[in-house]
C-alpha cells in the first residue's frame, strides 16, 4: 500500500472524534464499523460524514471524490459494501441447537437469479466440519468392479461440467401449513439459493467404477458428525447428479460442503450430501434416519409418504415483499422468481386480486432447467390494496397449485413440500404482509 | 519390444486424434478393503451390515441414562424440545401427529445405524457395537416393541418389526392438479384473508436500529379492503378481533419483554401448549390475573405486567391479542 493513503493513527483517532461529536446514536454502529476497518489499515479514506449527508448530494461535490480511493488488493478478498446488509438469518424457535438447524437466504435483497455463496441458507444436521481437503477422500465401494479412493486431485483431473441449479429445503414455506406464520420473505422462502456448480458427472465416476448390474441404489455420506446420509436411485445418478467442488467460480464454501458435496438438481436439498465421503453401491434402498423418521410426509389418514424426492413447481414476488413496501405511487416492475424441480419454467402468471384475474409475465433472459427463473410484470401502483400472488407453469405442463388444494390433498399438518401460490397483502400505505386467503 | 513399440504408436494415434479411449480412466486408487471397512458404517433394514455383538435391554437401560436422557428423557419423552423417542402410538392421524420411533419409524435398522453414526449428539460414533445393541434395544423396550428380556444382534435386531412399516408408500405427487384459468377464476366474495401471528418472526431487518430478535414492524396488517377488488367481507373475518388488534400495541410496549421469551414462566405469545390451560380457565380469570396480578407454580405475572399507566382495558385488550394468538 503506497504511504499516501496510510494514515497516521493519532490523525485517524482524532477524525473519529471529531465525527463522533454530532453522530447520531443511529448511525453509532455503522461509524464504528467503518473506524474499526479503518484503524485495520484497510482503508480510513472511505469514511463517510453520514451526519452531513446532504454534503454529497448535487450541487456539491460529494467527499468520496474528493481523494484518492483505496488502491489494489487493499482487501484480496472482497467484502459487500459496509453500506450493505446482506446477511442469513434463522428463525431461532424453530430448531432447539444451531448446530442441527437452518438459515435462511436473503431473498428479499437479492437481484438476478445467482445467489452469492456467502448468504446461501444453511441446513447442518450436526454442524460444519472443518475438513482438510489433502486429508478428505471420496470412497466408492459396493456393487462395482473397481472400488476406488479418490483425492481432491483426482477429482479434478475428470471431465467437468458447471451448471446454474437451484437447492431447496423441503421445509421451505414449512411453517406456513397451518397459517400464514412468517412476517418476511426471507422465512418464509429463504431456504431457497441457485449457484453455479462445477463438479464432475457422478455418471462419469460411476463408469470409472463400473457398476455390477445388481447394483440400483446408491448411500451418499457425508463426513460431518451427523455422517449426514441419503438413499439415491442408480437412475438420478445417472441422469443428472454432479460431484461438485465449485460453487459460483470458487471452491464451496464449508458452509455448503467444502471441498466436496453431491448435487441432485431439482431433488430435496438435503439429498445433495455435503462433506462427501462414501458413495456405496448396493441394490436396495437403506431407508436412513433422514428418509424415514424425517423428510417423510404424513398424509391425514396417518399413511406417509416416503422418497419424496422432487421439489415441485414453486414462485414468489420478491418485489415487493414485506421488506420491500412501496414507497411512492406511479410505475411499479412486480418482480419475482420461479423454480421448478422437474424442469424449465414455462410461464408465470401475476394476480393483484387474489386469484380472481391473472396476467402474464416476461421471464427473464435465462431459462434454464432446475433453475430461479425471473419474472416480471410492469404496472402501475396508486396506492390501492392489492392481493399480490404468482402461479408458475413448467415446461411439464404442471401448474403451482393453490394452498387450498394442498391442504384438502395433505391436511393442515404437513411439514415439507409446501410449494403453494404465496399472497403477499399490499395495503394503501404500500406496506406488505404475508396474509392467506382460504 | 516390438510389441512395445506397436503399442506406443497406437497411443500417440488416439492422442493426436483427440479419442478418449473406452473405458475406465484410470483415475484414482484401489480402494482396500481396510479402507472400506473403516468407513462403511451403515445398516439396512434386511440386517447387511449388522456387525457381531449383542446388547440386552438391562444393559441399554443404564447407558441410555448415562449418555441419551439428558436430551431425550428418562422414558424417551423428550426434555424440553429434544426429540422424542417413545410414545405417539395413534396420534398419526390425530391433528396432533407425535412422530417418534416406536409410532412412526418404519425399520429397526435406522435406529441402530442412526445411534451409531450420529449419537450421542455430541460425541458420534463414540459408541461400542455391544452399546448399540444395548442402547437400541432399550430404546425399542421403552417403546414396547421388545419385551424387558430381549438380548439384540444380528439375528434377533433383524427380526423386529416396527408397527408402522406398512403405512408407508412411495412418492405419488403431483396429487393436485391446478388449472391456468385467466379471468373470474374465483370468488372473491368467498375470500377469508388470515394475517400472520405477530411476534414469532424475527424481524429485526426491516428497520435499520432495531437489534432485538422476535422484534416486529409497526403498522397494521389488516386485511385488503378496496372496493376495486370487492372483498369488502375479508375485513369482518380476519384473525384477530378488534380487542386484539388494539391490544397489539399495548403487547409491544408493556408485555413483550416476558412474552417474548418467557422470562418468569410467562407463558409465550404463540405457544399454543403454553396457552391451553391457561385460555381454559376462561378469559375472566385471565384478565383479573393480568390486572390484578397472580403468583403461579411456574412464575408470577406482576399487577398490569408492572406498567400501572396501563388502564383496566388496556390490559383486557392485550390479554385478548395473546390469547388470539396463541391458540
Amino acid at each position: 500500500m503506497s504511504k499516501l493513503y496510510e494514515p497516521s493513527l493519532p490523525k485517524l483517532m482524532e477524525a473519529i472524534a471529531t465525527e463522533a461529536k454530532d453522530m447520531r446514536a443511529m448511525d453509532r454502529r455503522n461509524f464504528l464499523k467503518g473506524g474499526i476497518a479503518a484503524v485495520a489499515g484497510l482503508s480510513s479514506v472511505q469514511m463517510i460524514p453520514k451526519a452531513n449527508a446532504s454534503a454529497n448530494l448535487p450541487p456539491s461535490l460529494p467527499e468520496w471524490q474528493r481523494h484518492l480511493g483505496p488502491g489494489v488488493v487493499a482487501k484480496p478478498y472482497g467484502d459487500p459494501s459496509e453500506f450493505e446488509d446482506l446477511q442469513r438469518r434463522t428463525v431461532p424457535w424453530l430448531t432447539v441447537d444451531a448446530a442441527s438447524s437452518i438459515s435462511m437466504t436473503p431473498l428479499q435483497d437479492l437481484d438476478g437469479i445467482i445467489t452469492p455463496s456467502g448468504v446461501v441458507f444453511e441446513r447442518y444436521h450436526g454442524g460444519i466440519p472443518n475438513v482438510n481437503p489433502d486429508q478428505h477422500r471420496l470412497i466408492i465401494h459396493g456393487l462395482v468392479e473397481r472400488p476406488l479412493v479418490l483425492t481432491m486431485d483426482d477429482l479434478r483431473r475428470f471431465p467437468s461440467v458447471s451448471q446454474i441449479r437451484f437447492i431447496e429445503c423441503p421445509a421451505n414455506g414449512g411453517m406456513e401449513w397451518r397459517g400464514a406464520q412468517m412476517e418476511a420473505l426471507q422465512f418464509t422462502h429463504g431456504m431457497l439459493a441457485c449457484c453455479e456448480w462445477t463438479g464432475v458427472k457422478l455418471s462419469t465416476l460411476l463408469e470409472e467404477v463400473g457398476v455390477k448390474p445388481e447394483g440400483k441404489w446408491i448411500l451418499a455420506e457425508g463426513a460431518d458428525a451427523a455422517g449426514m446420509s441419503r438413499s439415491i436411485p442408480l437412475k438420478k445418478a445417472l441422469d443428472d447428479t454432479i460431484i461438485a467442488w465449485g460453487q459460483n467460480g470458487e471452491a464451496l464454501r464449508p458452509e455448503q460442503g467444502y471441498p466436496l458435496r453431491m448435487l441432485n438438481p431439482g431433488w430435496e436439498g438435503n439429498t445433495s450430501v455435503k462433506w462427501l465421503r462414501r458413495l456405496e453401491i448396493g441394490d436396495q434402498p437403506w431407508h436412513h434416519r433422514e428418509e424415514t423418521s424425517k423428510y417423510t410426509d404424513l398424509m391425514p389418514d396417518g399413511r406417509s409418504r416416503r422418497f419424496t424426492w422432487v421439489m415441485e413447481t414453486n414462485s414468489v414476488i420478491t418485489s415487493p415483499c414485506p421488506e420491500n413496501p412501496l414507497k411512492q405511487p406511479g410505475f411499479l416492475e412486480i418482480r419475482g422468481l420461479a423454480w421448478s424441480g422437474r424442469g424449465r419454467i414455462k410461464a408465470v402468471d401475476v394476480s393483484l386480486d387474489g386469484g380472481v384475474n391473472w396476467h402474464r409475465t416476461e421471464l427473464g433472459e435465462l431459462v434454464i432447467p432446475k433453475a430461479l427463473t425471473q419474472f416480471s410484470l410492469k404496472t402501475q401502483w396508486n396506492g390501492q390494496p392489492w392481493l399480490l400472488q404468482s402461479r408458475a407453469i413448467d415446461e411439464t405442463g404442471y401448474v403451482q397449485p393453490t394452498l387450498k388444494q394442498l391442504r384438502d390433498e395433505r391436511g393442515g399438518w404437513s411439514i415439507y413440500h409446501k410449494n403453494s401460490i404465496h399472497t403477499w397483502n399490499v395495503t394503501e400505505t404500500g406496506d406488505v404482509y404475508n396474509v392467506q386467503i382460504s | 519390444m516390438f510389441k512395445y513399440l506397436r503399442f506406443s504408436v497406437v497411443v500417440v494415434a488416439l492422442a493426436v486424434s483427440g479419442i478418449v479411449p473406452a473405458g475406465p480412466l484410470g483415475i484414482g486408487s484401489t480402494a482396500t478393503p481396510e479402507m472400506i471397512a473403516g468407513w462403511d458404517i451403515d445398516i439396512r433394514p434386511d440386517g447387511v451390515g449388522l456387525p457381531p455383538g449383542q446388547g440386552s435391554v438391562a444393559e441399554g437401560e443404564l447407558l441410555y441414562e448415562a449418555k441419551c436422557a439428558s436430551c431425550h428423557g428418562l422414558f424417551g419423552e423428550g426434555e424440553g424440545r429434544w426429540p422424542v423417542l417413545a410414545g405417539g402410538e395413534g396420534t398419526l392421524d390425530t391433528l396432533h401427529p407425535e412422530k417418534t420411533v416406536g409410532s412412526y419409524w418404519p425399520y429397526a435398522s435406522t435406529l441402530w445405524d442412526y445411534i451409531y453414526r450420529a449419537m450421542p449428539y455430541t460425541a458420534p460414533q463414540s459408541l461400542s457395537n455391544e452399546e448399540v445393541y444395548s442402547i437400541a434395544a432399550y430404546v425399542l423396550y421403552l417403546n414396547d416393541i421388545v419385551e424387558e428380556d430381549f438380548v439384540s444382534n444380528k439375528e434377533t435386531f433383524t427380526q423386529v418389526k416396527m408397527p408402522n412399516e406398512e403405512n408407508f408408500f412411495i412418492d405419488n405427487r403431483p396429487d393436485v392438479q391446478n388449472g391456468r384459468c385467466f379471468e373470474n377464476c374465483a370468488d372473491p366474495s368467498t375470500f377469508k384473508i388470515v394475517t400472520t401471528i405477530n411476534g414469532v418472526t424475527p424481524t429485526g431487518h426491516f428497520k435499520e436500529d432495531s437489534g432485538v430478535a422476535a422484534n416486529h414492524y409497526e403498522g397494521n396488517p389488516s386485511a385488503a379492503s378496496g372496493s376495486e377488488l370487492r372483498i369488502e367481507k375479508s375485513v369482518t373475518k380476519v384473525a384477530l378481533s378488534k380487542e386484539a388488534l388494539l391490544g397489539r400495541g399495548v403487547y409491544d410496549k408493556a408485555c413483550q419483554t416476558c412474552h417474548n421469551s418467557g422470562i418468569a414462566g410467562a407463558p409465550k405469545l404463540g405457544d399454543v401448549s403454553g396457552w391451553v390451560d391457561r385460555i381454559g380457565q376462561g378469559m375472566d380469570t385471565l384478565n383479573d390475573h393480568a390486572i390484578n396480578g397472580y403468583q403461579g407454580a411456574d412464575g408470577v405475572m406482576p399487577a398490569k405486567g408492572g406498567n400501572m399507566a396501563l388502564s383496566d382495558d388496556d390490559v383486557v385488550n392485550a390479554v385478548a391479542y395473546m390469547v388470539e394468538a396463541s391458540r
